[in-house]
């Protein structure tokens, strides 16, 4: 046992508390009495007395020879503890559980990994967590709590304070690989409520920007501009004046900001005791070692400044005092548990073997975590006399059934303030509308205001991924997951109302047409377009604002705004030249006009163009095409008239283009009423489809499922039976009678029996032979180790360390296998014995044996 | 059809018939259209000559745009005349006579051609037709099956028609064209199984693995040639070619009879060779030192144009500003001058108009003539930088040709010295070695030895004064050719510019001038609603 050394320590933080205890006493009642007063309010007080302890297994009842054998070391450390730091408060080592017994904190966690690909990693257990469970206040703020319930219980309960979150996260954390520990240590008013009023909500925290750098070296030709005919001195004075203005508008936002967001100075600030969780580096690829508020479920720099101090930290294995200085918070605090000048260990660590083979002292760096786990364990059975090894766990295994996962909020449901903000989260499949998660955004800290709203949904038949309500501009703004029916992506709208300004984006890769983006107002459509095959990229339509009488009775709807213009616009097609390729068309409809703008030729400045007028029909009779129909301006050729033929071509594809356009906005303006009217049907009537892979709500897929099982358990049921016979192989050596005679019985019995002796005793055997070989060739292998060290190179060196600390695993596994074969054969003998005595083939003979 | 199309007469391709043949094409009122403009073949892209007796291909020069052009069921006996259309994509000259595949050549953007139910007996004179996909020579006398490999270059080829053909009868022939033809989707009419792709394949698979690895060597070797043939070029640019190596070192003994003669005398091997490693490493440095500048060169160049480009495009963007704020500003300004409630109105607006016009010719020749300013310092400095780096080039080159004169002095010092040497012993018969007659020969005097040592070296200094001479005349010519270039690229575009600016404000021009010259009826939107 590890005795405690003289040491040079601060009790600041005990000494502040002696002098403001006394001070501030009743403030801390009155305020102890506003807080259960508020957390009453909201939680409906619950009796954790009036829990039923009586289905709990033995071991939370009572305690193990060798947790007592702990507790009795926990006391006795305590003991020197207290002599040697005689001002530090008492330490928090073996708390009461639900069933009254004292346990100790380290057998509290039960290192568990369950079956979630989300829990493998920590946030995703940490975030489980802090919405799996109801925060409860500690009875008293200033000490750690007299009880400490097993995880089991508070997965059950759902809820629990700070230690139970640290201690059932700290037990996934674990479980999942992760260096992780439990804290106790104290934090501020803000960590120890849950008071995250004043943190900016993290869903609206902005992403930072990586500014562009754009690495580009200036070419030295370079034209010198024209002089600059500006004054000088007025653009000086222009932006003197702006500077200005701009300072004292941010003064004034400052000043606002400061007055609302002062933040009201605590009395007991470093006296509230909290429990969170420590993650170290190295396991788990875990660069740096960092903090889990169980609480909240986010992880903090350990420099963080709302953590004020660590009392002692403890895992599955051991126990540390923190002896350092913590006055200044914990950023200046080293985390090297290894290190007892500034961690007390409670069980010392053996010291490794390995060390002692190399006779040098090597620091464990080359090892493995794992491998110092493994000696650890190995150690305990060998040397058990001479040092104690944390006794397992007392908690039952933890569970947490596909269903509470899913569930996740108590009473799936979750409400959290930040500042200037609410969020609440719910189950899936909770809310009839598929309603998961719901931000609240306000103008003023009081949450009166309400500035915008954002719903997210999920499992939604339309798509309906996010909504969001802008409440001063009262435009909503609606966001789709891909496989809407017409690809579409986001909308925003102010009304349904079919006449009122939108704007909708879609999924343009989902559409032949590459329709990207439509902006409708009442008299105008703007559509974009992106990757089309004849290069156009928008296409704006202007519509008369009165909407003529369709005279056209039946034929379609009588939404059709007649059309004033249609223009469009196109990429460079660089198959083409330029000017022949089309940059621009406009079909002035009511004028009858069409004109026509070309690409840039390289170096041009100005386009070529054609404009076209329609004839009317008097004069279409008389002729053709006639020179006056087309204004021609073909840039940078001298040459005035193209041939009428192709002119006439050209304006006949146009006229029928022209044709096609009109229906094509028309067949827009069906498709933006037929979004709308898809909306409004969903809106009123809103579908959940369910997942076929999610047998727990589908429950056609269930049932289907299991007809299938059943069908296939009646097809092959003789064959389960034959599976199973353990007398078929000496029925068959007796023949297989049809019925059996008593001598016959007993024979049978006693064959069966002594041959499963014999396999017990040569799996047993098998097993001793693989660990003997393995003994021996380790020790051959050190041995020759030592002969050679001094020539060895360090490469060599850390090869056979590894090597060794692989064949010592193997050894170890070995032991356990062999140990466990030991235990339980008996017991399989029995269960066998048991068996046979009621097999309906021998039962009438055994039974009067 | 008119008439003398079904005669049995035999017809030559005459200006009529191709009147006809285009007019046929056009619907009705494109025709008439037409004919009142009158036809330009130039202006054709497709062209029929089906069922017209045609005997023999003419006349059809004048089509130099065509893309199609169908001479089907004719009594055609020799593909002639079809050189100048060398856009044409699509050749049908099935159902006619001819014997030979001949003239085509010229044809390399042909895709289609069809020879279906001709005389045929070799498909051959088809190298430069790279693009073809479909090919139909059904129906003719092609007898030898491995006659087909020969389509094995057509890389596109995926439609291929051989129905009709005498060795179609032979058991193997799918197979066989299958196995050489592995790009084929279809042959005669008819979708490649996979399967028997597969059969085909490992039928074959003897002799077409041989064809393969024959055609990947051949490619091979046509790679490497290119390779060398560019590395060369490169060379070349860089006016160092023949350098990297003894070439130059070779030529100067190339013709040098004499030093062949005096290499046989003792010692002077030896000093040959001490010789030619030095001269060698020089030519190194100057080939290395050539290369360099290259890129050097080169990088300026770019340089000049990558900034001229920008200068340029800046330039383009604002005059396109201009112009673009003018067209805004004044879209319907005609509109508002026809409509104009009284003649003066319109008189004064137009006078307004006009006085715009002129405003935005005054803008974008400032523009321009700010722009002529700009370039020509631009140029300026582009052609001080090309002198400097040509100047020190030459330089260089000068300094490093030294270096090899000076060795050939030395060297030529030291041959001279032990030519003399071994004269004098030859005289005094204190000769080990044996050498030939003609070497004895000229070791009997002093002067002729002299003479003959001078000789080979007065050849090698004219040799190093050649390629000397070689690279300064092409550098100075490199030098004054980019800068030509870059004044007359500058003079060009200037010319187009103002004459672009002249020209569209004369349009913009006119079109005012129009405003009231433009008869009611002539169907302007607006026409009705004149007065």
């Amino acid at each position: 046992m590890e005795v405690l050394e003289e040491k040079e320590e601060e009790q600041n933080e005990e000494e502040l508390k002696a002098l403001e205890l006394s001070s501030v006493l009743h403030d801390v009642e009155a305020e102890l009495s506003v807080e259960q007063g508020c957390f009453s309010s909201d939680v409906p007080d619950f009796d954790w007395n009036s829990n039923d302890t009586s289905q709990l297994p033995d071991s939370y009842k009572m305690n193990s020879p060798r947790e007592k054998k702990m507790l009795c070391i926990a006391d006795h450390y305590h003991q020197q503890y207290t002599h040697l730091c005689p001002e530090r408060k008492p330490l928090f080592l073996h708390p009461i559980n639900e069933c009254g017994v004292e346990k100790f904190v380290s057998t509290t966690v039960r290192p568990t990994l369950l079956p979630y690909t989300e829990l493998y990693h920590w946030d995703g257990c940490a975030s489980f967590i802090s919405d799996y469970l109801t925060m409860e206040p500690l009875k008293c703020p200033l000490t750690p709590p007299s009880l400490l319930f097993s995880p089991t219980t508070i997965l059950k309960y759902q809820r629990g304070n700070c230690f139970d979150f640290s201690v059932l996260l700290c037990s996934l954390l674990i479980g999942a690989g992760y260096d992780a520990y439990c804290v106790n240590g104290y934090a501020t008013h803000n960590i120890c409520s849950l008071d995250e009023t004043l943190e900016e909500c993290p869903l609206l925290r902005k992403p930072q920007e990586i500014p562009k750098e754009e690495v580009k070296k200036p070419n030295k030709y370079r034209v010198k501009s024209p002089p600059d005919m500006h004054s000088k001195f007025e653009l000086q004075q222009e932006a003197k004046k702006k500077a200005e203005t701009e300072t004292t508008e941010k003064k004034e936002r400052e000043k606002m900001g400061t007055e609302a967001e002062e933040p009201a100075c605590d009395p007991l600030c470093g006296l509230r005791v909290h429990a969170w969780v420590l993650v170290l580096s190295g396991k788990r690829e875990v660069p740096e070692t960092f903090f889990i508020n169980p609480f909240t479920g986010n992880s903090h720099s350990t420099t963080d400044e709302q953590f004020l101090g660590i009392e002692s930290v403890w895992n599955h294995k051991n126990y540390w005092v923190n002896m350092q200085d913590c006055r200044h918070g914990c950023k200046d605090l080293v985390f090297d548990l290894s290190n007892s000048v500034y961690w007390e260990i409670m069980l010392s660590e053996t010291d490794k073997p390995l060390q002692m083979l190399l006779g040098a002292e090597k620091k464990n760096e080359l090892l493995d975590w794992n491998v110092d786990d493994m000696q650890d364990e190995e150690e305990e059975e060998e040397e058990e006399e001479k040092r104690f090894a944390m006794p397992p766990s007392w908690v039952a295994p933890i569970q947490v059934s596909p269903k509470e996962f899913e569930t996740r909020y108590s009473q799936g449901r979750k409400v959290i303030l930040y500042k200037k903000a609410k969020l609440e989260k719910w189950a899936p499949y909770l809310n009839g509308n598929g309603l998961v998660k719901r931000l609240t955004v306000y103008t003023d800290l009081s949450r009166t205001e309400v500035a915008e709203v954002k719903e997210w949904f999920k499992n939604r038949e339309d798509m309906l991924d996010l909504r969001e309500v802008n409440k001063q501009t009262q435009l909503t703004t609606d966001y789709f997951s891909p496989g809407h029916l017409f690809g579409l992506k986001v909308h925003t709208y102010k009304s349904m109302n079919p006449q009122a300004e939108r704007v909708m984006e879609f999924y343009s890769e989902t559409r032949v047409d590459g329709l990207q983006k439509l902006a409708e107002n009442t008299n105008e459509m703007r559509e974009y377009f992106v990757g089309r095959d004849d290069f156009k990229y928008f296409r704006h339509t202007e519509f008369h604002t009165e909407r003529k009488k369709v005279a056209l009775a039946g034929t379609r709807t009588d939404y059709s705004r007649p059309i004033v213009q249609i223009k469009e616009c196109f990429h460079r097609n660089l198959q083409k030249p330029a000017d022949e390729d089309v940059a621009e068309r406009v079909f002035l409809i009511e004028e009858e006009v069409i004109q026509l703008t070309y690409h840039l030729k390289d170096k041009y400045i100005t386009a070529s163009k054609k404009d076209f007028f329609k004839p009317t029909d008097s004069y279409r009779r008389s002729e053709i095409m006639t020179p006056e129909m087309c204004n021609t301006y073909q840039a940078g050729s001298s040459e005035q008239h193209t041939k009428l033929v192709h002119l006439y071509k050209l304006f006949q594809e146009l006229t029928e283009e022209e044709k096609q356009l009109k229906q094509q906005v028309q067949q827009s303006q069906a498709e933006v009423l037929k979004i709308l009217e898809i909306h409004e049907n969903e809106g009123a009537d809103i579908k959940l489809p369910v997942s076929i892979y999610d047998t727990e709500r589908n429950e056609k897929i269930r049932q289907e499922f299991e007809a299938m099982m059943n069908a296939k358990r009646d097809e092959f049921p003789e064959q389960k039976e034959q599976d199973s016979d353990y007398l078929a192989p000496f029925l068959i050596q007796i023949g297989s009678p049809e019925k059996i005679t008593r001598k016959q019985a007993l024979r049978l019995r006693d064959n069966c029996l002594s041959d499963f002796k014999d396999r017990i005793v040569s799996k047993a055997n098998i097993i001793q032979a693989h660990f003997e070989k393995e003994v021996e060739e380790l020790q051959k292998k050190n041995q020759q180790f030592q002969e050679n060290q001094n020539q060895l190179s360090e490469k060599e060196e850390a090869d056979f360390l590894a090597d060794c600390s692989e064949t010592m695993f193997r050894i170890h596994i070995l032991a356990l296998r062999l140990d466990r074969e030991k235990q339980t054969a008996p017991q399989k003998y029995l269960a066998l014995e048991e068996k046979l005595h009621k097999d309906p083939r021998l039962a009438e003979h055994l039974s009067h044996a | 059809m008119s008439q003398s199309d079904n005669s049995f007469e035999p017809n030559v391709i005459d200006d009529e018939m191709l009147q006809k043949a285009v007019e046929e094409q056009w619907p009705e009122d494109i025709r008439k259209l037409a004919k009142a403009e009158g036809i330009n073949f130039e202006d054709v892209m497709e062209l029929q000559l089906s069922f017209r007796n045609i005997l023999q291909i003419d006349n059809l020069w004048q089509f130099e745009n065509l893309t199609k052009l169908q001479l089907d069921n004719n009594i055609i006996e020799k593909i002639e005349a079809l050189e100048s259309l060398v856009h044409l994509v699509w050749l049908d000259l099935s159902f006619n006579n001819i014997e030979v595949i001949e003239g085509l050549d010229t044809l390399v953007k042909l895709q289609d051609l069809t020879l279906f139910n001709n005389r045929i007996s070799k498909i051959e004179h088809m190298d430069t037709l790279k693009e073809l996909q479909i090919f139909s020579i059904g129906k003719n006398n092609l007898t030898a099956l491995e006659n087909v490999v020969y389509l094995r270059r057509f890389k596109n080829l995926n439609t291929l028609n051989l129905s009709g053909n005498p060795f179609c009868n032979e058991e193997q022939y799918m197979l066989f064209v299958v196995a050489h033809l592995p790009g084929l989707v279809y042959l005669d009419f008819k979708l490649v199984s996979d399967t028997t792709r597969e059969v085909a394949i490992s039928n074959y698979s003897y002799l077409t693995d041989l064809l393969e690895h024959e055609e990947a060597q051949a490619l091979a070797q046509l790679e490497e040639e290119r390779a060398q043939q560019k590395e060369l070029e490169y060379h070349k640019t860089a006016f160092v070619e023949y350098l990297n190596g003894s070439f130059l070192f070779d030529s100067l003994y190339a013709e040098d009879t004499e030093a062949a003669k005096l290499a046989y005398l003792p010692g002077v091997d030896d000093l040959l060779q001490a010789y030619r490693r030095d001269f060698v490493s020089v030519c190194e440095k100057l080939f290395n030192y050539g290369l360099k500048e290259y890129e050097k060169r080169e990088a300026e160049v770019s340089d000049f144009y990558e900034g001229l480009q920008e200068v340029l495009t800046a330039n383009q963007e604002e005059g396109r500003k201009i112009i673009l704020d003018f067209e805004n500003q004044n879209k319907t300004r005609l509109d508002e001058i026809h409509h104009a409630s009284s003649h003066d109105t319109a008189e004064s607006m137009r006078a307004e108009y006009n006085k715009d016009i002129l405003q935005l010719s005054e803008a974008l020749m400032t523009l321009e003539m700010q722009m002529v300013d700009q370039l020509e310092e631009l140029i300026k400095e582009f052609e001080r930088n090309i002198a400097v780096i040509a100047s020190t080039f030459i330089e260089n080159v000068k300094g490093m040709m030294t270096q090899c004169r000076n060795l050939e002095n030395s060297h030529h010092e030291k041959l001279l010295e032990i030519s003399i040497n071994i004269m004098e012993k030859a005289l005094k018969n204190e000769l080990d070695e044996e050498l030939p007659d003609d070497v004895r020969e000229f070791l009997v005097d002093k002067n002729t030895i002299v003479n003959m040592v001078n000789k080979s070296h007065n050849i090698h200094l004219l040799k190093i004064s050649e390629r000397e001479s070689d690279i300064l005349l092409n550098t100075n010519h490199w030098e004054a050719s980019v800068k030509e270039k870059a004044l007359q690229n500058e003079i060009d575009r200037n010319r187009s510019r103002i004459k672009e600016i002249f020209q569209y404000i004369d349009d913009l021009q006119k079109q005012l001038n129009n405003t009231d010259s433009r008869a009611p009826g002539l169907g302007l939107p607006w026409a009705g609603q004149l007065p």
